[in-house]
């Protein structure tokens, strides 16, 4: 029967070929730019390492003026000064540490040949890499120790690892940079979090460095440090003031495996502000913050605004089209009085005819999910070229996209077909076999 | 009135409607939200649109900038960096060149607060810096409006580390009227306070020069300042006669490269480049809400031919027989027309509530502006129209149908 | 075969009482052929619809082959109109969309038979009207005639014991309307019990039986001539 009744909607489609192609394209049209804007969305607000984003941790210490909070809504600041970073990661308290800031530097070549380039890097302690589970093509990440000594050591990502060794295992060989030589005792593989949840303060989906040294080495000035640098009150000049400052720059994070490690350290942290505070420093000695990692990114909206605008927008969209649908359909099947009279007289019952008519609103749904998902993917074509490079990979359709495209507009089709197909299953048949 | 009213059948329109109250209200809908989302969307884009509209202050088509990161050792920034700026001077069709520590609409760059008063507590004013020598303002091509240009005496060089500020400053209209209560003319000539107590003063007041944050609410408040940084990184900005910058742009990039090979020349772009960029997201959601209001346009205009089409298939025989009764062709095509009108007002009305409902939300979530009356009520009138415009071709299909109809009974 | 016991049927509009049917009172034997004539608004098409079960009385009890059809709901009584029950309409009805053998088809779809079982009675049945070469075609490829011819393939595909007709000529010139009685005839004298609908008193007289209806009540006219006979008055 249901194979009967996929003709008998091909049929009636086929009949009002111009209702129903304006149907398929609203559906589709609707879902289109839902899922463009879903997809955006869902991507953006993705849990960039699920397995263990409860347990790391993004410190946030209120070193800020006295008289003023570093955030309208009292928020504490979103980096840490190099005195209270030094502070915390030297106490070890935490499983892992990992203080970090981004570096840039000028990578010579040992082919004369090829001209040195500029990197975008990362100065970070050991940890980082065990923590946020960096996986590594070659070799691993240095030692605590290489941290306490200034070892000039070095992780590369696999693509800088292609232009300077052609792909090889470069672990052990040395890679000039900022005038010295530093060991390669990694390569990172193909690894690209998004949000890049580890450093969002100069955008949340940025690519991961090129480069990962030790954040010891930020004291030798080999290399320029990058990122937002916020001071609230003056500094003496040279480089030692700077450290000594008020300036935050920094970023700390600590993984902290159950909640009794993150109340210790809680605590912890606040017992430092509240010393700290004897010397003048520290005015809130207890606005101090631990948050996981979607903590993080939500405090820090990651998920632009734009963004969500957008979803809002072609939600309602959406909406407009299956009232649409809901319309025509109507439309469609009363103008089948007559023949769902005659079914009737034949032998059809109300079941039979309701479901004949939710195959033909779901055969239209499907049409419109494919036309849909067929614009969705243009739509994230579009999305890349007009946006630019730092959203190509928030614009990819995964398969649970596609199933949710294809339940979306399938529901929707349903949905909208639902009344109308209710209607018309309330024919009287007696009324419309009449001669009109 | 009454006779009028009379005469376009109103009631009966109206009584009509009210039989097939799911298929009007389908309609009534639809346009209620696609006006809902028509007039925010347009106002998202007007937002936009004014904010991309808004001078940088820059001779924009005419600039363009590079960065210089040097990386041989043993090195002397000062006398390299000078010579530069000499070779970038001298060739033809060079107006003017200066060392820059920041691009306005680049997205990145120093920001201080002044003051007018010195001490740790004082309230100050956001302001950019920019770093320039004395052709600073010929190579952005910006304008003076008050006071005097810096003198060649009045540059220095500033170390990386250095928290040392020159005592001359020249500031822009919009960060004097802000300082000096919208009275910018009084501000040249004072001295203001920079980090809390060091002593600045205005010797000049540029028109306009706005941040590197295009979304900073103090996008118009900038300051320039005699200094040349002393480090392993800077930027040229360099402003050429008018067309010959897509020219010169490769010819100072090589030059640059082959005259010392301990630095790298990268980043060579030009300020049309660097406002496109800025303003990217802006132009793109800007096209996306120009589509969505056309296809859902579109849409509605079309969900309201089909809808009419139908409701005319259904109703031949009684069109057919309004004929016969001595109906012209202009009174149907009237009466569907009118009754299209009936529909539309109930879903502008329910439309005009929506839209306001949506705009309260989104001033409440992503605070936006409110949104203005006018641009409601072209909008009102916009889908009135649409409405009238879509029902037109089913009404003249209708005014067709022969009175015979009536007699002969259905096709 | 048929028997309706003090059947009514009202339809309330705008809160006033509209009696269409009153205590109808009839019983049809298997076999029987039996017209319907009654002036326009008499309550014919009601008394047909209640027969064919498209519609429900208000009142009365009403026995079809023995099922008391009071008692049935709307699957009920769509199985009993697709197995006991054929229609043929004025206006033939036929599904616009679907070709000649589809439109036999769809009875048979309801009754749920096998592929072979109704491609061999669709043909079969259209080869009796004379049609089997155009199954292909659509309705509109057809005459009016044809179109009846059609009409009346579907109704008896599914070997229905009682054939209903509303008027089955009224569309059709007079030759036509000739060619259809006598096909009705011929069904009727092939066991198929027929209830007709007709305006056309020389149509009407053909039929074994003949019943007026006038105001909602039922009389029958004695066979051959004129002289009143009423079965049920309230």
């Amino acid at each position: 029967m249901f194979s009967y009744y996929l003709k008998l909607a091909y049929l009636s489609c086929k009949r009002t070929w111009g209702m129903t192609l304006l149907m398929i394209c609203a559906i589709g049209l609707g879902i289109g730019a839902s899922m463009t804007t879903i997809t955006v969305n869902y991507l953006m607000s993705a849990n960039p390492i699920p397995h263990k984003s409860e347990q790391l941790y993004y410190v946030q210490m209120d070193s800020w003026e006295p008289n003023k909070t570093y955030n309208d809504n009292g928020d504490a600041p979103e980096q840490l000064t190099y005195r209270d970073g030094t502070y915390l990661w030297q106490a070890q308290k935490a499983k892992r540490q990992s203080i970090q800031t981004g570096m840039a530097a000028v990578i010579e070549p040992a082919d004369k040949e090829v001209l040195p380039f500029m990197v975008q890097g990362r100065a970070n302690s050991a940890d980082f890499f065990p923590m946020f589970d960096v996986p590594f093509l070659y070799g691993s990440g240095w030692d605590h120790q290489a941290d306490l000594k200034k070892e000039r050591v070095i992780v590369i990502n696999a693509e800088l690892n292609e232009r300077l060794f052609g792909g090889k295992d470069s672990t052990g060989q040395s890679v000039r940079m900022a005038g010295e030589d530093y060991k390669i005792t990694g390569v990172i593989a193909r690894w690209n979090p998004k949000p890049k949840f580890y450093d969002i303060t100069t955008g949340a989906f940025n690519n991961v460095e090129e480069v990962f040294v030790p954040f010891s080495l930020i004291t030798e000035q080999k290399f320029n440090r990058s990122g937002n640098t916020n001071c609230w009150k003056p500094t003496e000049s040279g480089f030692q003031a700077f450290l000594d400052s008020e300036c935050i720059w920094l970023q700390l994070w600590v993984e902290l495996p159950t909640e009794q490690d993150k109340a210790d350290y809680l605590s912890f942290m606040n017992a430092y502000a509240k010393e700290q505070h004897q010397y003048g420093r520290f005015a809130r000695t207890d606005n101090n913050k631990l948050r996981d990692v979607m903590q993080w990114l939500e405090n820090q909206q990651v998920v632009s605004d734009d963004a969500s605008m957008m979803m809002a927008m072609s939600l309602m969209f959406l909406l407009v089209c299956l009232l649409n649908t809901v319309g025509l359909l109507l439309a469609k099947f009363l103008g089948k009085a007559t023949e769902i009279g005659v079914r009737q007289a034949l032998g059809a019952s109300r079941n039979d005819l309701f479901i004949q008519h939710l195959i033909e609103s779901g055969c239209i749904g499907l049409a419109g999910g494919l036309l849909g998902l067929v614009l969705a993917l243009l739509g994230l074509e579009a999305i890349k070229v007009m946006y630019g490079d730092w959203i190509r990979d928030l614009a990819q359709l995964d398969f649970t996209l596609v199933a949710v495209a294809m339940g979306l507009a399938i529901v929707s089709a349903l949905l909208a077909g639902l009344y109308p197909t209710w209607r018309a299953c309330q024919v009287q048949p007696s009324v419309q076999l009449k001669s009109q | 009135m009454i006779s009028l009213f009379a005469r376009l059948e109103l009631g009966p329109i109206f009584r009509a409607l009210m039989r097939n109250k799911i298929g009007a209200l389908l309609i009534a809908l639809q346009i209620a939200l696609t006006l809902t989302i028509m007039v925010n969307a347009i106002f998202m884009m007007q937002e936009r649109s004014q904010q991309m509209a808004r001078p940088s202050g820059v001779d924009e088509a005419n600039t363009f900038y590079l960065s210089n990161t040097i990386f041989a050792q043993n090195y002397n920034t000062q006398t390299s960096m000078q010579q530069d700026l000499q070779r970038i001077r001298q060739i033809p069709g060079v107006v003017a060149a200066t060392q820059i520590n920041a691009i306005p609409l680049s997205g990145g760059g120093w920001s201080m607060s002044l003051q007018t008063k010195a001490g740790d507590d004082v309230e100050g004013t956001g302001a950019a810096v920019y770093m320039v020598d004395e052709q600073g303002i010929a190579a952005l091509g910006v304008e003076l409006i008050a006071g005097d240009n810096f003198h060649n005496s009045d540059i220095g060089w500033r170390d990386v580390g250095s928290t040392k500020w020159p005592p001359k400053a020249l500031i822009s209209k919009a960060l004097a009227e802000a300082m000096f209560e919208g009275n910018w003319k009084t501000a040249l000539g004072k001295t203001v306070y920079i980090d809390n107590h060091q002593p600045v003063q205005i010797t000049g007041i540029i028109n306009t020069l706005q941040a590197p944050w295009n979304g900073w609410n103090g996008v118009e408040r900038s300051m320039l300042v005699p200094q040349q940084l002393d480090g392993r990184g800077s930027r040229y900005f360099i402003r050429t006669e008018p067309g010959r910058r897509d020219e010169l742009m490769p010819v100072i990039e090589k030059m640059l490269a082959e005259t010392d090979r301990g630095r790298i020349i990268r980043n060579v772009t030009s300020m049309e480049q660097t406002r496109d960029k800025s303003y990217q997201e802006h132009q793109a959601t800007n096209t996306i809400l120009l589509t969505v209001i056309i296809v859902l346009t579109l849409i509605t205009g079309f969900g309201i031919v089909g809808l009419a089409m139908f409701s005319i298939n259904r109703r031949t025989r009684q069109i057919g027989t309004r004929r016969a009764l001595g109906a012209s062709q202009w009174q149907v095509m009237r009466y569907f027309m009118l009754e299209n009108l009936l529909i539309s007002t109930a879903g502008v009305v329910l439309g005009t509530a929506g839209a306001i409902a949506l705009n309260i939300w989104l001033v409440s979530t992503f605070s936006m502006s409110p949104l203005s009356p006018v641009l409601l009520l072209i909008g009102v009138v916009a889908l009135l129209i649409v409405g009238q415009l879509a029902v037109s071709y089913p009404a003249l299909v209708a005014s067709k149908i022969s009175p015979a109809t009536a007699t002969r009974g259905r096709a | 075969m048929l028997t309706m016991n003090k059947i009514s049927k009202s339809f309330i509009t705008d809160d006033v009482a509209t009696h269409a049917l009153r205590d109808i009172q009839l019983h049809v034997n298997e076999g029987d052929f039996v017209s319907v004539t009654g002036p326009s608004g008499s309550g014919k098409t009601t008394f047909l619809n209640i027969a064919g079960l498209l519609e429900t009385s208000t009142s009365g009890e009403y026995l079809l082959d023995g099922e008391d059809i009071t008692k049935l709901n709307d699957s009920g009584r769509s199985r009993m109109r697709n197995q006991k029950i054929g229609f043929i309409f004025q206006s033939f009805n036929l599904i616009p969309d679907l070709n000649l053998f589809d439109n036999v088809d769809v009875p048979l779809r309801y009754r749920g038979l096998s592929a072979s079982e109704r491609k061999q009675r669709i043909e079969y049945h259209l080869d009796q009207v004379g049609l089997a070469s155009r199954m292909k075609h659509l309705p509109s490829q057809l005459s009016g005639g044809q179109q009846q011819r059609v009409a009346i393939a579907r109704a008896l595909a599914t070997s229905p014991r009682f054939l209903l007709a509303d008027e089955p000529t009224g569309n059709l010139d007079s030759q036509m309307a000739q060619s259809v009685m006598s096909l009705l005839e011929d069904i009727n004298k092939a066991g198929t019990t027929i209830l007709m609908v007709t305006h056309d008193p020389s149509l009407a007289a053909r039929a074994k039986r003949q019943i007026y209806i006038k105001d909602g009540h039922v009389s029958e006219l004695t066979n051959k001539n004129s002289n009143l006979h009423v079965v049920g008055e309230a």
